[in-house]
């Protein structure tokens, strides 16, 4: 028989460590709170749905909760310039569970009676303090891991124009750290655990009415995220965001907090003065460089570029169209060119034939802010197109092109409310891959009955009910068959002052609810 | 013996009260007791030696380290293990999560070693079964054995424990007993308690004190050898007795300076203690 003795484990003892070892504790307690804040029901859930929200956003293409039904399509084409700031928003959401969580676990051992005992521990209030602030670090990383997969996600579709910004990439991240930061600071400040929501709804409240009160730019680059979406992307040399300011002010601003936390936990290094001294120094030289308004040489750009765009941009030839884009855009002269096409196969061979310009426009002189309106082009055959593309842009930009085959120009095209409306919906929408989704898409009420405007890339076109009811049948018919009627009849299908009637019989199209010139869109 | 900790004049005044008052003592390896009544002064005097609080006077060192410096204070909490009065949980963690956060607190940085040595403690405070159980949901018992782990972690060479047998049933009491007394084994204890009986089975050294000050400081044999012929019986309660209580058996046992032709009992170390105390003008409240 034999007698087997267990030796029993050998005793681990804290010896004085060797150099470093005392920041590897410190490492040790932030992965250990950063398990812990993983395992915070708030965390947990606002983890999970920030992380289903993005990853929803990157592979579905959709750029945010807001969007329009309909706008999906653009997604395809996507201006870096405005995917880099579509990252940060959502980032406020995870940035709110940790700043409660992270204070209520700074306030742990307050609320449970352990800090008697762990004030004789070897590990000093401050680097706990500090431990507490590293156990962000993780959530932030991780969310710096999904802004990266959803930019480049976007960078590497094929429709992809412009240029992102690293700086914008990091606010989603670093408005996490704030966010941890300040809840740390706020739990050493406080010592409770209600004082952090309800600090955090009156700084809320407070902030937004000093905001609206001072309606200066300093003040609202002040908060992590700045929001500022205009409709159509402008160039990217041209956006005008201090995004590297705004970086340093945050970085700046999450030390400051950092350091104030560790002070008041006792921390009154050499190295924690110092680095106070520094994030002070950052976040004001963040706060004035952010402050700045645009350039005289910025503002003189976006001028140049809104008013005279062909000073800046690249032509291209294909055919008998001539592209002209700008710099960012030269890429997307293709996709345009599959358009073009389209509409010029529906028309006759010698309309088909003319001589084109699509011109790329955009409005950029209140940078983000703006709102493009642009005026129809009066140059026989040139045909706007704006910065955004895909989705409705498509049939928009469709409509203008045949308006202008119609009429001769976008001015004349966009005059067009009599009968010749008829040819120019067919045109923009009878080779489409579905012309009567587009056709709803195209009208400003989104709807396929009664009349409605069209829009196009400037001042759009009025389609009355009859012409809706003679378009919606030939769209219905098959594509060869009503083309070789156009064909026939182009000459009179597209003279000024052709009635909706006219054109519906030419086109074989019953005339039933078409009384006289009622059919015309000119026509109150 | 090596001398762990040697104290001389300390004292702590919390506004207008004196907690302690000139203290000085020496403490060797093996289990010492803190005896005396409420408001004595003895969890001050061992948050002083657990570096808790500073004292307003006076001077300790342990193990040759002087707390009065950043770099001694820190060995000596490498050297320390500390057991509060009513100590203080973390209800959400698991017993191995909590004494594994104390471990890192005690800057025990090697992950694997670390997590070996709170598996370590916790089976030798018999909970290795329950380490994965939230805290929450274990017994009284339990939680001040987890406690007792904590203050285990890391091996400490000195180990203050506050009234670490108070609130738990008999038989909680004799099991702890057993712990204190393997842990006792190779390291300095010091152990303030309530319970004579307590000090008896597990103690090589007894403090008493009383007021804030140290009024007796022996072994437990000498601290008993106190009340030698000064115990005796009687059928009625004896009015020269400085305490007395009717026992189980009928008889009144007194304890004070006996009268003549008494009938003189064996002496316990209760006695020794109530008879210091009574000496010192402290309230004895076995009357």
């Amino acid at each position: 028989m034999t007698t087997t003795v267990a030796t029993p484990p050998e005793a681990v003892t804290p010896a004085a460590p060797p150099g470093g070892a005392r920041t590897r504790a410190i490492l040790a307690l932030a992965l250990f709170e950063a398990r812990e804040l993983l395992q915070q029901v708030i965390v947990l859930v606002f983890f999970v749905v920030y992380t289903a929200a993005m990853l929803w956003q990157t592979f579905s293409g959709h750029p945010g909760w807001h969007e329009l039904t309909g706008q999906e399509g653009m997604a395809d084409f996507p201006a870096l310039q405005d995917a880099d700031r579509a990252t940060q928003t959502s980032s406020v959401l995870l940035g709110l569970a940790v700043f409660i969580c992270a204070n209520r676990a700074v306030l742990r051992s307050r609320r449970h009676d352990t800090d008697r005992h762990f004030g004789t521990l070897v590990m000093d209030p401050w680097r706990r303090t500090l431990a507490h602030a590293l156990s962000v670090v993780p959530f932030a990383l991780f969310t710096g891991l999904l802004v990266v997969v959803r930019f480049v996600w976007t960078a590497l579709r094929p429709g992809a124009v412009g240029h992102g910004s690293v700086f914008e990439l990091a606010v989603a991240p670093l408005t996490v750290l704030l966010c941890g930061a300040v809840g740390v600071l706020l739990a050493r400040l406080v010592a409770s655990g209600f004082a952090a929501p309800l600090l955090t709804a009156a700084a809320y409240v407070a902030a937004l009415d000093f905001m609206v009160f001072t309606d200066a730019r300093w003040s609202r680059w002040l908060s992590p995220v700045v929001s500022e979406a205009g409709s159509d992307p402008i160039p990217s040399d041209l956006v005008g965001r201090p995004a590297a300011w705004h970086a340093l002010y945050l970085t700046g601003l999450i030390v400051l907090v950092l350091c104030a936390a560790l002070l008041r936990s006792g921390g009154r290094t050499t190295a924690i003065k110092g680095a106070t001294v520094l994030a002070l120094a950052a976040t004001a030289a963040g706060i004035a460089g952010q402050s700045a308004g645009p350039s005289a040489a910025l503002q003189a750009a976006r001028a140049k570029v809104s008013e005279h765009p062909e000073s800046v941009e690249t032509c291209a030839v294909r055919g008998t169209t001539t592209y002209c884009a700008l710099p960012e855009w030269t890429g997307r002269a293709a996709d345009w060119a599959k358009a073009v096409d389209r509409v010029r196969s529906l028309a006759p061979a010698a309309v088909a034939a003319r001589p084109l310009t699509v011109r790329q426009r955009v409005e950029a002189r209140h940078g983000l802010d703006s709102d493009p309106s642009y005026d129809p082009l009066t140059t026989p055959g040139a045909v706007t197109v704006g910065t955004r593309w895909g989705g409705n842009r498509v049939p928009e930009f469709s409509a203008g092109l045949a308006s202008v085959l119609v009429a001769g120009d976008e001015k004349a095209g966009g005059e067009v409310c009599d009968g010749r409306v008829v040819t120019v919906m067919w045109l923009a929408l009878g080779a489409a891959p579905d012309p009567l989704g587009d056709l709803r898409h195209v009208r400003l009420d989104d709807s396929t009955e009664g009349g409605a405007y069209v829009l196009t890339p400037t001042s759009g076109l009025m389609m009355s009910a009859g012409q809706t009811t003679v378009v919606k049948t030939l769209l219905q018919r098959p594509r060869t068959e009503v083309a070789a009627q156009i064909k026939a009849h182009w000459t009179e299908l597209t003279r000024p002052g052709v009635s909706t009637v006219r054109a519906a019989e030419l086109l074989h199209v019953p005339a039933t609810g078409l009384g006289g010139a009622e059919g015309n869109s000119c026509v109150a | 013996m090596t001398v762990t900790v040697s104290a001389s004049g300390l004292s702590v005044r919390y506004g207008g009260t004196v907690a302690l008052d000139d203290v000085g003592l020496r403490l060797e390896e093996g289990i010492t007791a803190l005896l005396g009544p409420n408001g004595a002064g003895k969890t001050t005097l061992l948050r002083v030696l657990a570096t808790a609080v500073p004292a307003d006077r006076g001077a300790f060192t342990v193990l040759g380290h002087d707390p009065g410096t950043v770099a001694g204070r820190l060995a000596v909490r490498r050297a320390l293990g500390y057991l509060p009065q009513n100590p203080g949980f973390h209800p959400d963690f698991t017993a191995f999560a909590f004494v594994d956060y104390v471990a890192i607190l005690k800057e025990l940085t090697d992950r694997a070693a670390r997590h070996r040595e709170v598996r370590r403690v916790l089976e030798e405070v018999d909970l290795g079964d329950v380490r994965g159980r939230r805290i929450r949901r274990l017994s009284g018992g339990m939680r001040q054995r987890v406690a007792l782990a904590a203050a285990l972690v890391g091996d400490p060479r000195f180990l203050v424990l506050d009234e670490p047998t108070a609130g738990l049933d008999p038989e909680q009491r004799m099991r702890f007993r057993d712990l204190i007394t393997r842990t006792g084994e190779g390291r300095t204890v010091l152990l303030s308690t309530h319970q004579t009986e307590d000090v008896a089975m597990l103690c090589h050294r007894v403090i008493v004190m009383a007021g804030g000050r140290v009024r007796f400081e022996g072994t437990p044999a000498e601290l008993t050898a106190r009340a030698a012929g000064r115990v005796w019986s009687s059928t009625e309660r004896d009015p020269g007795a400085r305490a007395g209580w009717r026992t189980g058996a009928g008889a009144f046992r007194n304890v004070g300076d006996a009268p003549e032709g008494a009938d003189l009992l064996e002496p316990t170390l209760e006695d020794g203690y109530l008879l210091t105390l009574d000496d010192t003008g402290a309230q004895v409240n076995a009357r």
